[in-house]
């Protein structure tokens, strides 16, 4: 073993020595690379109980199948190593007791990352191993740092951190009363308060605040270890300072701060106390009452003044402000694609319903009736010229023996395929509706005008006039009035109404008779049961 | 011995009765005519020749029987002759019968030239295209197709709205029927010749027949 060891080590520095360009290309280097990593993969052997290899095999395989074995070791070792090294962040006390050992530890860690990285020629991950040590140092930076806190292993957690909870009650701490957080940090009062003296003359509130705060970080860089050592000494003085030094601190401070601040009596009042809530509340009530005061005292905005002409406010002032005012007019619709696509729709239906909402003229009521117009004949005409005055003179001498028109003739016609047509339909419909059967009389119907037709009467007589007497009075044999009559003629009409009044009244009586003989008793007139 | 000077009256003595009024019988034709006879000589030119042989019977019944006229045809002569009777009714009948013939000569159809016969007031006038414009060539043939239009349709037409008949014979116009009827029926045709449209002539008929009819 002490053989391979010692040749392994040789390898190693070897390898060490070795120009990196060697390494790029294939030669003998490489089994100088195997036996240092065998070396190295036999003596990480006992720190790593679970690793399946026992040996790295090297005779006979790829460069990727030795790096998948060493990988194969290192992974868990990695994991391993993080928790002992996080172990030792909340346990500073053991660091010491490891000491050398877990310094030579990380180093070999170190040395080995590069050399089993090394193996394989490849620029990338010659930057991954760069960028890894560097995250190992500032891991070792942070737990450096988070050694300083006390033993709370038992409740911390990877969620709760009780650095983390101290952090947080400080900021709440620091935004309710007022103080720096940063300053708090790690600072004691005692450093803050040098360097606000220091930059006292200065005037500018914004910029002390900038080089306060850049001083702070400078102090707080350089006194990292101070830092440490003070922290566990952590007093009530240190964060509040001296009782006396504190206010007029405080004090300072809000002067460069807020330079337009013009309370007195505050301070005043405080006296050597920091404020209270009450006290804060009240400041802050009171900047508000001057503010609305003081607004009220100003002369109000233009759009407040009521009547106002262009003169009196400021240039195109109008045109910021929202005017509300009437308007009597609707506003123009916004025509959208929405409101065209439903016009047109509309559109389409009326189109395709045929429903065009078209003036149409008011029908004028005819004056007279309308004249038979006689058309143009193309045609040779049937009848000869003597038939043409003949029935010219015919119509105009006897409009009632006039022959028939053509148009009477068509009117005929036409009737009669109606009449045809109507007979159809009824048969249609079962007969079920049945009008009234037309009995045309034999009435001729001339197309004669008017005047040829009327009564030849003169206007003052009256319709009564114009009977004739047999329409006036039908009747016939002697009339004679009642005075005229004799005795016995007057007894003759007498007994002739009475004989038709009996004759009508036995029509009516067989009625009664036959429905009263049941029950009633002709003698006694009283109803038998 | 001297007459007496006493004045002698004489007394009225009971006149006769007047005697009834004469009651002439109206006179004939032939009486009027002092019993000569009266002659018609109408020539038939020769493309009416034959078509009036074919309705020579047409003629000659009415005009002999109605109007009692003696007719016969002249072969020789070519000439179509009337002649009163001794019955005859009426002097205008020869009158008549001759502008019926005439009127079949000049190239009418009969039933239109027995109106003349029956009816008063018809005339028979005729007219060249050459009184109303110098056509000549082309341009008269084409008023002449102007004027009966497609078919005759135009001379229909007029014929039907103005109640007339017309004839074109080549150049020559003839048209029959009463007055007005005639004046509206040339004034058509002229303008006709003259150029306007068929059209034109329509809508103008139209208006005047409606005007006519009333």
């Amino acid at each position: 073993m002490a053989t391979v060891k010692d040749s392994g080590m040789e390898a190693l520095e070897k390898l060490m020595s070795t120009e990196p360009p060697v390494f790029l290309a294939p030669s003998s280097i490489s089994e100088v690379a195997r036996a240092a990593s065998q070396y190295l993969f036999t003596k990480l052997k006992p720190h790593n109980p679970k690793s399946p290899i026992d040996e790295l095999l090297v005779d006979g395989y790829d460069a990727e199948q030795i790096y998948q074995q060493i990988d194969m070791q290192s992974q868990p070792l990695l994991s391993s190593l993080r928790q002992e090294v996080k172990r030792f962040a909340k346990n500073p006390e053991e660091i010491s007791n490891f000491g050398n050992l877990v310094v030579k530890a990380t180093n070999e860690d170190d040395v080995d990352e590069m050399d089993m990285d090394s193996d394989d020629v490849d620029d990338e991950e010659g930057n991954e191993l760069e960028a890894s040590e560097s995250e190992g140092e500032e891991e070792e930076e942070e737990e450096e740092e988070e050694k300083k806190d006390g033993d709370n292993e038992g409740i911390e957690d990877k969620f709760f951190k009780i650095k983390e909870l101290e952090e947080f009650l400080e900021e709440g701490e620091a935004e309710e009363y007022g103080t720096d957080y940063k300053n708090n940090k790690g600072v004691p009062k005692r450093k803050k308060h040098n360097l606000s003296d220091d930059e006292d003359d200065e005037e500018d509130g914004e910029d002390d605040d900038d080089e306060e705060e850049d001083g702070e970080f400078d102090a707080f860089a350089g006194a990292d270890n101070e830092e440490a050592d003070k922290l566990g000494k952590a007093r009530y003085r240190d964060f509040f300072g001296g009782k006396k030094k504190e206010p007029n601190m405080k004090l300072k401070n809000v002067t460069e701060d807020e330079e337009t601040e013009d309370e007195e009596p505050e301070r005043g009042n405080q006296g050597n106390e920091k404020l209270s809530t009450h006290e804060k509340d009240r400041l802050k009530l009171q900047a508000k009452v001057e503010q609305m005061e003081k607004a009220n005292l100003d002369p109000k905005h233009w759009t407040m003044q009521g009547e106002i002409s262009a003169a009196q406010r400021p240039k195109n002032s109008a045109l910021e402000v929202d005017l509300d005012f009437e308007h009597n007019v609707r506003p123009a619709p916004v025509i959208t694609e929405e409101v065209t696509a439903s016009l047109e729709d509309l559109i389409k239906s009326r189109i395709i319903e045929a429903r065009f909402d078209d003036v149409q003229r008011a029908p004028s009521l005819p004056t007279k009736a309308k004249r038979e117009v006689k058309e143009l004949d193309d045609s040779k005409s049937k009848k000869g010229l003597a038939e043409v005055y003949e029935d010219e003179y015919v119509q105009k001498a006897n409009p009632a023996f006039a022959p028939a028109t053509f148009s009477d003739e068509l009117k005929k016609e036409a009737s009669i395929l109606f009449k045809k047509l109507c007979l159809k339909l009824d048969a249609l419909s079962h007969f079920n509706f049945t009008p009234k059967p037309v009995i045309e009389e034999m009435s001729i119907q001339t197309n004669v005008p008017a005047i040829a037709m009327e009564e030849v009467a003169p206007v003052a007589v009256t319709s009564e006039a114009m009977l004739a007497p047999e329409e006036i009075f039908s009747g016939k044999g002697d009339i004679k009035e009642e005075t005229e009559l004799t005795q016995e003629e007057r007894k003759r009409r007498r007994a002739k109404k009475k004989r038709k009044f009996k004759a009508a009244e036995s029509a009516k009586e067989p009625n009664k008779k036959a429905r009263d003989a049941t029950t009633e008793n002709p003698k006694t007139g009283s109803e038998e049961q | 011995m001297a007459e007496s000077t006493k004045m002698e009256v004489e007394t009225a003595t009971v006149t006769a009765p007047l005697p009834p009024k004469p009651t002439f019988v109206p006179l004939t034709a032939h009486e009027m005519s002092d019993g000569k006879v009266q002659f018609r000589k109408l020539s038939v030119p020769p493309n009416r020749y034959s078509p009036l042989k074919k309705a020579w019977l047409d003629i000659y019944t009415p005009i002999y029987d109605q109007m009692k006229i003696d007719i016969r045809m002249n072969l020789k002569s070519r000439k179509v002759e009337l002649k009163t009777r001794a019955d005859t009714p009426d002097i205008s009948n020869l009158q008549r019968s001759a502008d019926f013939v005439q009127a079949f000569m000049l190239g009418f159809d009969i039933p239109d030239a027995i109106s003349l016969l029956r009816i008063d007031e018809l005339y028979v006038e005729s007219f060249e295209i050459k009184d109303v414009k110098t056509l000549k060539g082309e341009h008269l043939s084409r008023a002449i197709g102007r004027l009966s239009g497609k078919g005759g349709k135009t001379k229909f037409a007029i014929e039907n709205s103005t109640k007339t008949r017309i004839v074109i014979a080549d150049t020559r116009i003839h048209i029959l029927g009463a007055f007005s009827n005639i004046k509206v029926a040339r004034s058509s045709l002229c303008s006709l010749i003259m150029g306007s449209p068929a059209g034109k002539v329509y809508s103008k008929l139209r208006s005047v027949t409606a005007r006519l009819n009333e």
